[in-house]
């Protein structure tokens, strides 16, 4: 299998007539971490009803919140609105005691789309994917690899790898959308 | 040569003749024959030698359960595969076939005098003939033996096939698509199931394709497969042919191996040849049919002798006469329909031979309407011919009595000793298994799966019979899973039932001493094998088998375990279920490494983590060394420069000027919370309430026995924050670590954990030139001495990135470890290399790092530790907080253990004469003039050559080691024993004094 | 390849997504400074090693990140029921069906 490189320019991976596989563009990506009891404190403060059922997601404009523990949410926005989330949560630590902790360069995201786009994931996903519901997400497990996988339609999926093993995982799905258009 | 193909007949396409070769020979076969299909067509039987007799073998099935028909197919260069079921493997243009064991070739064979003597060769001859001389073993038996045994040859050249895998995960998955599989899926799917069917065979319809004769709801059975396969194709069933349910594991999670190219004769480059199916399935149907036995008799495995039902399928599916004359022999209503069909195309049936003295009425009289003789409660003792069954004996038996021989003349000899179901899936399952005295076979009993089985699995026999169990049992499972739904029945006209008896070994007039009586025949095992292994003391059936090695081939004892168990169980005295049936286990047929590695193997074999500067390494000539996952720069030799050149290079240019080393792979945790300085004084030794934020200090952290397990440097950002590093190998495991004791131990505190590892990529420069390189590139922040001592951390901009600058040295020069987002590490790296030129920069690799910490004392925890060396024991006692009231391994530093004297204690080496570099794991005594075994007392941790100390370097652990100082220790080598002092294991600048500048 | 149900995630998942912790219901001493050296040493090394029933610790480790509690069969290498941390032992009765 051909091993991709490190560095990863923002742009189609692989296209094949099973899937496409393309690195987005960076946002801004924060781990946030909190209390039950601080939850909706922090969702008035950040403008953003955070699900509180694991897998569930939210949005707001353009900043998108999942759920991903009992006390861990993964928040994703525009650079733009960066600095305002920060604001925010310094705002009401003293009130609402939490963690957050920027984490935009930790992980490179891929869009995974075309009509095989979950068969391709079973590559390396050993959940049932039919369980994950469009809109909602999981972190999981690919090829070995922690991810986090979203899935934004029946066919389309969205999944964040840390940068050191996305070469790793996304070989795999570039071999993978290869091997799919074959059958 | 005479053609056995019967025009107009078989699901084979006769008017398109492909071209293969079998042991060079070139053979045309036609489109659909399996290699074994077409060499019959073409009259040969001959196609292998035993595993231990070399006899003449050939086809005995016509299926997976095959055990004598094993070729070697080769593609290419390392496409080699041995052991291959010509009764499975589908001809393809250009295949390249061969027979195995054979020398020098296949009708010749010298290995043959293993057949003659056979006498030496019986039941556990390894462990009686080769006893002695004692000295024999290693230089005489062993050699002739391995070179004589094995199943075909390995391949040793590499793999150039790739091979896949994927999960699949289904409501319910039908294992066998026969009629009983195909009605199972139908009602499953029905019920709005998703719905898998797989069969091992290259297209679907199981028994269905060997007997086209059958009216199934009046429409002919063919055209009936045709449609019913179209219709669950529609209703969403996954149909996979050639895919093999290799294993039943855990929770109905089956494994399928599914053959891509090996019926293919120009693959497309990027399928792969095979691929591993992870199957979860809510119901697991098992629909796998019944396999026929064969009967036990003297020269039961001469070519020409095979079972009547594959004779039947080689007819019926291929359209191949198996011969011109057969005789059948029989204890089953089975093969007289074998037999008729043979008629009915041409093959005279010279005599229908039934070990039962009374036969349904209604089969002789169809016999005897088709002019066959049938003889009735006869026996057969013995086949001539010796590459091709030329005559059977056969005999009346009255009461117990073998009468008087007769020969029939025949070129095929087809047998049933009645039918077995497949429960090797269900075995693997640990499901149990009821004796079934009736049909005399066992039956699949209790169940530890959600799994069903249907059809002649559970010994229902007969299409409709299949065809009303599978609908059942997928609506079964259908209800199971909460989607009730009706079964259909069908109906089954021109359906073949039947029943039969079964045997031991056949009775014989004939010396049972020389009888060769065949049970298992790949691994060449007789029913006088079986009797001896009793004789000589073996009572469980496990103990039988492995005596023997009946049912240990890579059949899994398809056809010999029943048999096996026949034969033992008379031998005992004991009724079979007593005697019980051994263990099936996975894969139930052969299944390629490939398969099992999938997608890892090569570069893809697991994960090879890189930081973002690798790239300017690898552009740079560096060498890599594999630290736990990472690959990380070695070494950066120049053109021509040994390692150990470049490392003292390396370590000269730092020390004197400025070195650069990328240190991104450190684990980084982000520790925040208000109670984040509380779990801090818990979790690590040293006491953290004082530290200011824009401080750091050294963390050491243990295990709750006491233990060293991890240590980095830990600053201080905020009140609330703190930026944990851990080493390289050990990010992963700290976190876990601390999130347990976090989420398990004190769920009460308010502080949150965050890998950050591969948020920032770090970069360490040492030397007394650091400050100079990086100062014109810091905003916001002064870095001189005095405002920014050693030991300080900061946020602040560099050469325009957010970063986290430290003042830390793990060299013991000047040091600052710059952490900016990953995204920029790479660019800050080529930034400061360009403004480091002046001062001669110099990049560096983990081995200068090594050396320059040795020199400095620091230790590497899982180097200089090994998970039971204390902080005492290493020597920094001093990171050990005095006052506090817990921290993790607190409680066990005060065990008796760990404050006994002779404690194994980290210090440092020095040879006596200045030059030697001691190995790294040498082992140290005190006496080297004592007896062998020594006692030894350590062993050397760390040995570097060391530019700054101007000599060999060395750290150790040695019992009571720091009682030791400027004692002389021994480190006994191959070549002779070298003399050590030893030392404090601080050999550069112990006061300090470069950190400061 | 098991399944194990994660009491947090609410979902019954492969095996791959989780790492095995150990014995359950081990109590670190709260207060280890007044320890004994059998208690520490008990609390460090002595495991229970059951055939049957075995209380034991899994992490979530590639989903919610989450430690749990399980009730396994080591005999059947089932899991019989799992349930958060700090949560109550439950009695093997309970979670076996049986009474012996």
């Amino acid at each position: 299998m051909t091993q991709l490189p490190t560095h990863f320019e923002s742009g189609q991976l692989s296209a094949t007539s099973a899937a496409r596989v393309t690195v987005v563009e960076p946002m801004a990506r924060f781990s946030l971490r909190a209390g039950q009891g601080d939850v909706t404190a922090i969702s008035e403060a950040l403008d953003l009803a955070l699900p509180t059922k694991i897998g569930q997601r939210t949005k707001a404009g353009a900043t998108e919140a999942m759920c991903l523990g009992p006390d861990e949410w993964v928040i994703i926005a525009p650079d733009s609105e960066a600095v305002r989330l920060e604001s925010a949560c310094t705002a009401i630590y003293d009130q609402a005691p939490h963690s957050l902790t920027a984490i935009s360069d930790r992980e490179i995201t891929v869009r995974i789309d075309g009509p095989r786009a979950a068969d391709l994931l079973t590559l390396g996903c050993p959940r049932d994917l039919d369980a994950i519901l469009p809109n909602e997400g999981r972190r999981t497990v690919f090829d070995g690899v922690t991810v986090v996988l979203w899935r934004d339609a029946e066919q389309e999926f969205r999944l964040d790898v840390w940068r050191s093993f996305a070469p790793h995982a996304l070989s795999l799905l570039v071999t993978g959308c290869t091997e799919l258009a074959l059958e | 040569m005479t053609n056995f193909r019967v025009p107009g007949k078989g699901r084979v396409d006769q008017r398109r003749p492909v071209t293969f070769s079998f042991d060079d020979k070139e053979f045309t076969a036609a489109k659909g024959d399996t290699v074994a299909s077409a060499l019959l067509a073409n009259g040969v039987h001959l196609m292998g030698r035993s595993f231990k007799y070399h006899r003449p073998r050939g086809p005995v099935a016509a299926g997976s359960e095959e055990p004598n028909a094993l070729i070697g197919t080769r593609r290419g260069k390392g496409q080699f595969e041995p052991n291959t079921r010509a009764t499975v493997q589908e001809v393809y243009k250009g295949l390249a076939a061969t027979s195995q064991n054979k020398f020098p070739n296949l009708k010749f064979d010298i290995g043959e005098i293993n057949d003659k003597a056979y006498m030496l060769l019986s039941a556990g001859f390894y462990y009686k003939t080769f006893m002695w001389p004692r000295s024999f073993w290693d230089k005489v038996y062993e050699p002739f033996i391995r070179a004589a045994a094995g199943l075909g040859v390995s391949p040793t050249e590499e793999d150039p096939d790739h091979y896949a895998s994927r999960y699949l995960h289904t409501d319910v998955l039908v294992v066998g698509a026969g009629p009983a599989g195909l009605a199972a899926a139908r009602s499953a799917a029905e019920a709005g199931l998703r719905v898998t069917l797989v069969d091992e065979n290259s297209e679907a319809g199981g028994t269905l394709l060997s007997e086209p004769q059958a009216l199934i709801e009046g429409a002919p059975a063919w055209d009936w497969l045709a449609a019913e396969l179209a219709a669950l194709t529609d209703l969403g069933v996954k149909i996979m042919t050639r895919t093999t349910a290799i294993g039943y594991y855990h929770q109905n999670m089956v494994g399928l191996c599914e053959k891509l190219t090996d019926y293919v004769a120009t693959p497309e480059a990027n399928i792969p040849r095979e691929r591993m199916w992870r199957v979860r399935a809510g119901q697991v149907i098992l629909a796998q049919g019944a396999l026929e036995k064969p009967l036990v008799f003297d020269g039961n495995d001469r070519p020409g002798v095979m079972l009547a039902g594959s004779a039947q399928t080689y007819l019926n599916r291929y359209g191949v006469r198996v011969g011109d004359r057969a005789v059948v022999v029989t204890s089953h209503d089975s093969a007289y329909h074998a037999a008729f069909d043979l008629v009915e195309s041409g093959t005279a049936i010279r005599a229908i031979v039934d070990t039962r003295a009374m036969p349904p009425e209604d089969l002789v009289s169809q016999a005897r309407i088709r002019s066959i003789l049938v003889l009735t409660g006869h026996t057969v003792t013995g086949t001539s011919g010796r590459l091709r069954v030329k005559s059977v004996r056969v005999n009346p038996v009255r009461d117990g009595w073998v009468g008087e021989a007769r020969e029939l003349l025949c070129d095929c000899v087809l047998m049933s000793g009645g039918w077995t179901p497949s429960l090797h899936l269900f075995s693997h399952t640990k499901g149990s298994l009821k004796w079934d005295a009736e049909q005399q076979t066992f039956l699949p009993d209790r169940m530890t799966e959600a799994c069903l089985i249907a059809g002649a699995g559970r010994g229902l026999w007969g299409i409709e019979a299949a065809l009303t169990d599978g609908a059942e049992m997928g609506a079964v499972a259908a209800r199971e899973l909460g989607k009730p739904i009706e079964a259909k029945r069908l109906t089954v006209e021109q359906d073949r039932t039947g029943t039969g008896e079964s045997n031991t070994e056949l009775p014989s007039d004939l010396s049972q001493g020389k009888a060769r009586a065949f049970v298992d025949y790949q691994n060449d095992v007789t029913a006088k094998d079986l009797r001896l292994a009793v004789r000589e003391g073996m009572r469980s059936i496990e103990h039988v088998k492995r005596y023997t090695t009946n049912g240990m081939a890579t059949d899994q004892g398809k056809m010999s375990n029943i048999n096996g168990l026949n034969i033992a169980s008379d031998a005992l005295g004991k009724p079979q279920p007593q005697v019980g049936l051994t263990t099936f286990r996975p894969p139930y047929t052969p299944t390629s490494f490939g398969a099992f590695a999938g997608y890892h193997r090569g570069d893809h074999f697991e994960a090879t983590r890189k930081t973002p500067i690798d790239i300017w390494a690898e552009e740079n000539g560096a060498a890599f060394e594999p630290v736990s996952q990472w690959r990380r720069a070695w070494y950066f030799p120049r053109a021509g420069e040994t390692m150990d050149a470049a490392v003292q290079r390396e370590c000269k240019a730092t020390r004197e000027s400025v070195g650069m080393f990328d240190a991104s792979t450190l684990g980084k945790i982000e520790v925040t919370g208000p109670d984040a300085v509380e779990f801090m004084n818990r979790m690590y030794t040293n006491p953290w309430t004082k530290l200011q934020p824009g401080r750091a200090r050294y963390g050491l952290l243990l295990g709750d026995d006491g233990f060293i397990r991890d240590d980095g440097v830990i600053g201080r950002l905020s009140q609330d924050r703190f930026h944990v590093t851990t080493t390289t190998g050990g990010a992963a495991r700290v976190l876990n670590m601390m999130e347990d004791y976090l989420q398990t131990e004190w769920p009460d505190l308010k502080v949150w954990l965050t890998s950050t590892t591969e948020q920032w990529a770090t970069i360490a420069l040492n030397g007394p030139n650091a400050r100079k390189v990086i100062e014109p590139f810091v905003e916001g922040l002064d870095i001189s001495a005095e405002a920014f001592p050693h030991m300080s951390v900061a946020e602040c901009t560099v050469a325009g990135f957010p970063a986290r600058l430290f003042r830390i040295s793990f060299t013991g020069e000047l040091g600052f470890e710059i952490n900016v987002p990953a995204r920029h590490g790479l660019e800050l790296w080529e930034t400061l290399y360009a403004a480091g030129r002046p001062y001669d920069l110099c990049t560096y690799g983990t081995e200068t790092m090594h050396v320059l910490r040795a020199e400095k004392g620091y230790i590497i925890v899982g180097q200089d530790t090994d998970g039971t060396v204390t902080p005492f024991d290493a020597g920094i006692g001093w990171a050990v907080g005095k006052a506090k009231p817990d921290f993790v391994g607190m409680r066990a530093l005060k065990r008796p253990d760990l404050v006994a004297d002779g404690r194994k204690q980290l210090v440092g080496l020095l040879t006596e004469d200045s030059t030697t570099k001691l190995e790294e794991g040498a082992q140290i005594v005190l006496d080297p003039a004592q007896p062998v075994p020594m006692k030894m007392v350590g062993h050397v941790t760390s040995s570097y050559h060391s530019v700054a100390a101007g000599r060999p370097i060395a750290m150790a652990l040695i019992a009571g080691g720091h009682g030791r100082m400027g004692e002389t220790v021994h480190i006994p080598m191959p070549d002779g024993v070298i003399r050590a002092t030893v030392t404090s294991p601080v050999f550069y600048d112990p006061e300090g004094a470069r950190l400061a500048i | 390849m098991l399944l194990i149900k994660c009491p947090y995630c609410d979902e019954t998942l492969p095996e791959l997504e989780f790492a095995y912790a150990g014995e359950a219901h081990i109590t670190r001493p709260p207060t280890p400074a007044e320890a004994s050296d059998e208690e520490w040493r008990d609390f460090l090394f002595i495991r229970s090693n059951v055939k049957g029933a075995h209380y034991e610790r899994w992490r979530h480790v590639h989903g919610c990140g989450r430690f749990f509690n399980a009730v396994r069969d080591t005999v059947s290498d089932r899991f019989l029921v799992t349930y958060p941390a700090g949560g109550l032992r439950p009695a093997v009765d309970d979670v076996t069906g049986s009474s012996k």
